[in-house]
């Protein structure tokens, strides 16, 4: 099986799973031809929906795939604060963003896209309680986490940061970044190495960081934990 | 892990064993555990461990060659199919209990009758000036990871071990130079690795050479030799070995040696009855990893056969 299979086999098995609806939101730029017909002028747009409709496709209508084109709806570019396509959004119930993707779900990175779908549909998320204790010492704050394709502990990251931002209630959001893709976001934030997790635009770290030390990060001070 | 993996964790439940680690050695004492019917718990800190972080491996036996990443995968695949549960998390204490220990971090708490230790090690660091100050601008202990960052550029490794030649190695898919900078007299790669790096036109070797200091602006420029000579390089690749990581382990009194590892027996057993140690962070002297699944799959047979003592006592 090549790997791009290997993965697709994946991506069917876990989307299966899935038990509650759910919808994303993905903005692309769609422009309407002079004989109606629709084509995606972006250059990574096609590839990144039909990666998309797999997620889709295998979920048992569980998970819908709602395509936005910022071509027919111009004013979606502010309402959803588009600067670039194509974006993934997680938006929450109240309407909030929790995650944003300026990046693919595909080899490596599925695992922590995955995750992050099925706790959206309310699957138990390990750090919630935690998060919840300590809500109120933690300011509405954005990760930023630059990745690459290629990078080993990339997924790792992105999961804990993106089951931060569902557990918090939306205080916490977070942007993941594909810098190969990106590479303006990049060079503007100086990233030399993968992972990169910036904190509010103020904090960074490189390389791999485990939980404790982004909610450090994020409350400035020590965890308060009960058990 | 995937949610309906890392979802079976139960906190009420005294688990058989936890494995503490993320990297191979916990992963093969796992499967061994679940197969054992043992109710099995992995919590670590990097999925995968160190050797994620490699662009190949070769010397495992039975692949012929994959990926550090692609062996994670293979890990993942193999303990799905076990249902074998996975926490991303960092145990900060362990407490020993009449009949059970209790594990804590800062996000729950965990109970097993059986631990094995399998944190490995953490990459050692220069110390010297710069070496913080670039971490990220031009200092990496990764070349997977941050090796695509220097397109055509020109960087150093540090360090004459089999690791660093083959960091070297990896960096001359992107780097128009790689130089290998050791401070002693021949590097001490696996014949096959060396053979590599000597064939390696963009690579080439100073040795009985240490650096003191890294210098730069923005980003890495330079790296100084001990000859006070400042050399440029936009990229400062360390790879010096690793120190155990058994300060959890100490602090509950396991005995560990001169270097700081953990001192096990031919049955990865500890000083404390019920903990059990395996892989990098332990006393072998050659550490691979197939050496440490070896320890590790010793370990749960071990803490099997200490489980089933124990029911005979209580
Ligand atoms: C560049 C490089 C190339 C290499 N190439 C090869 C090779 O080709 N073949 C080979 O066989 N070996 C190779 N090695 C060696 C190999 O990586 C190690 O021997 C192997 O990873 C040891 O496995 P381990 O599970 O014992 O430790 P590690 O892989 O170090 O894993 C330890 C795990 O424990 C976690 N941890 C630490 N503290 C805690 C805590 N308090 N709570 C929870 N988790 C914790 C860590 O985050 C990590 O996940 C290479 C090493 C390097 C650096």
């Amino acid at each position: 099986m090549s790997s791009d299979e290997h993965y697709k086999e994946i991506i069917r098995r876990e989307m299966a799973k899935l038990k509650t609806p759910v919808k994303l939101k993905v903005f692309t730029s769609q422009r309407i031809e002079a004989d109606g017909s629709k084509i995606r002028a972006c250059m990574d747009c096609s590839q990144f929906m039909t990666l998309l409709r797999i997620y889709e496709e295998n979920s048992n209508g569980m998970l819908t795939i709602e395509e936005m084109s910022i071509d027919d709806n111009p004013e979606f570019v502010k309402q959803y604060d588009i600067s670039r396509v194509p974006t993934i959004l997680f938006i929450d119930n109240n309407g909030r963003e929790v995650i944003r993707y300026l990046a693919a779900p595909q080899g490596a990175e599925i695992q922590p896209f995955i995750q992050s779908i099925f706790t959206f549909a309310g699957a138990p998320n390990y750090y919630e309680a935690t998060i919840k204790q300590n809500l109120n010492r933690i300011e509405p704050s954005t990760i930023k986490i630059m990745m690459t394709e290629t990078c080993p502990y990339c997924p790792q990251v992105i999961t804990i940061a993106n089951m931060f931002a569902l557990a918090s209630e939306g205080k916490i959001r977070t942007v993941i970044i594909d810098i190969n893709h990106n590479q303006d976001i990049g060079q503007y934030y100086d990233a030399a190495g993968v992972p990169y997790t910036i904190i509010n635009d103020q904090k960074t770290i490189t390389g791999m960081v485990g939980p404790n030390e982004i909610l450090r990060s994020l409350i400035g001070g020590n965890i308060r934990v009960s058990y | 892990m995937f949610p309906t993996d890392s979802l079976g964790f139960d906190p009420e439940k005294i688990y058989d064993i936890i494995v503490l680690g993320g990297g191979p050695t916990a992963i093969g004492c796992a499967i061994y555990a679940a197969r054992f019917a043992m109710d099995v718990l992995i919590v670590g800190k990097t999925f995968g461990g160190l050797i994620a972080t490699t662009h190949i491996i070769e010397n495992y036996p039975g692949i012929t060659s994959v990926s550090g990443p692609g062996f994670m995968e293979m890990f993942r695949e193999h303990m799905q199919s076990l249902n074998i549960s996975y926490i991303s998390d960092e145990i900060g204490s362990i407490e020993q209990k009449e009949d059970y220990f209790v594990l804590q971090s800062f996000f729950q708490q965990f109970k097993a009758r059986t631990i094995c230790i399998a944190t490995g090690s953490e990459r050692r660091k220069l110390g010297i000036p710069g070496e913080e100050e670039f971490t990220g601008r031009g200092v990496s202990y990764c070349a997977t990871c941050d090796g695509p960052f220097f397109k055509d550029k020109v960087v150093c490794v540090i360090g004459g071990s089999d690791s660093a030649t083959k960091e070297a190695l990896f960096l001359t898919q992107n780097a128009k130079k790689v130089y290998i900078i050791y401070r002693g007299e021949e590097i001490r790669a696996e014949p096959i690795n060396k053979k590599r790096v000597y064939d390696n036109e963009k690579i080439e070797i100073i040795y009985k050479t240490n650096i003191t200091g890294i210098k730069g602006d923005n980003s890495v420029r330079a790296v100084i030799f001990d000859n006070g000579k400042e050399f440029e390089v936009d990229g400062v690749f360390i790879e010096i070995g690793s120190n155990p990581n058994s300060d959890l382990a100490k602090r509950i009194g396991v005995n560990t040696n001169e270097k700081g590892e953990i001192i096990i027996n031919r049955k990865s057993e500890t000083n404390i009855p019920g903990i059990f140690a395996a892989g990098d962070v332990a006393d072998a002297p050659f550490k691979q990893a197939i050496t440490g699944v070896a320890e590790g799959v010793i370990a749960a047979y071990s803490a099997f056969d200490y489980l089933k003592e124990m029911e005979i006592e209580y």
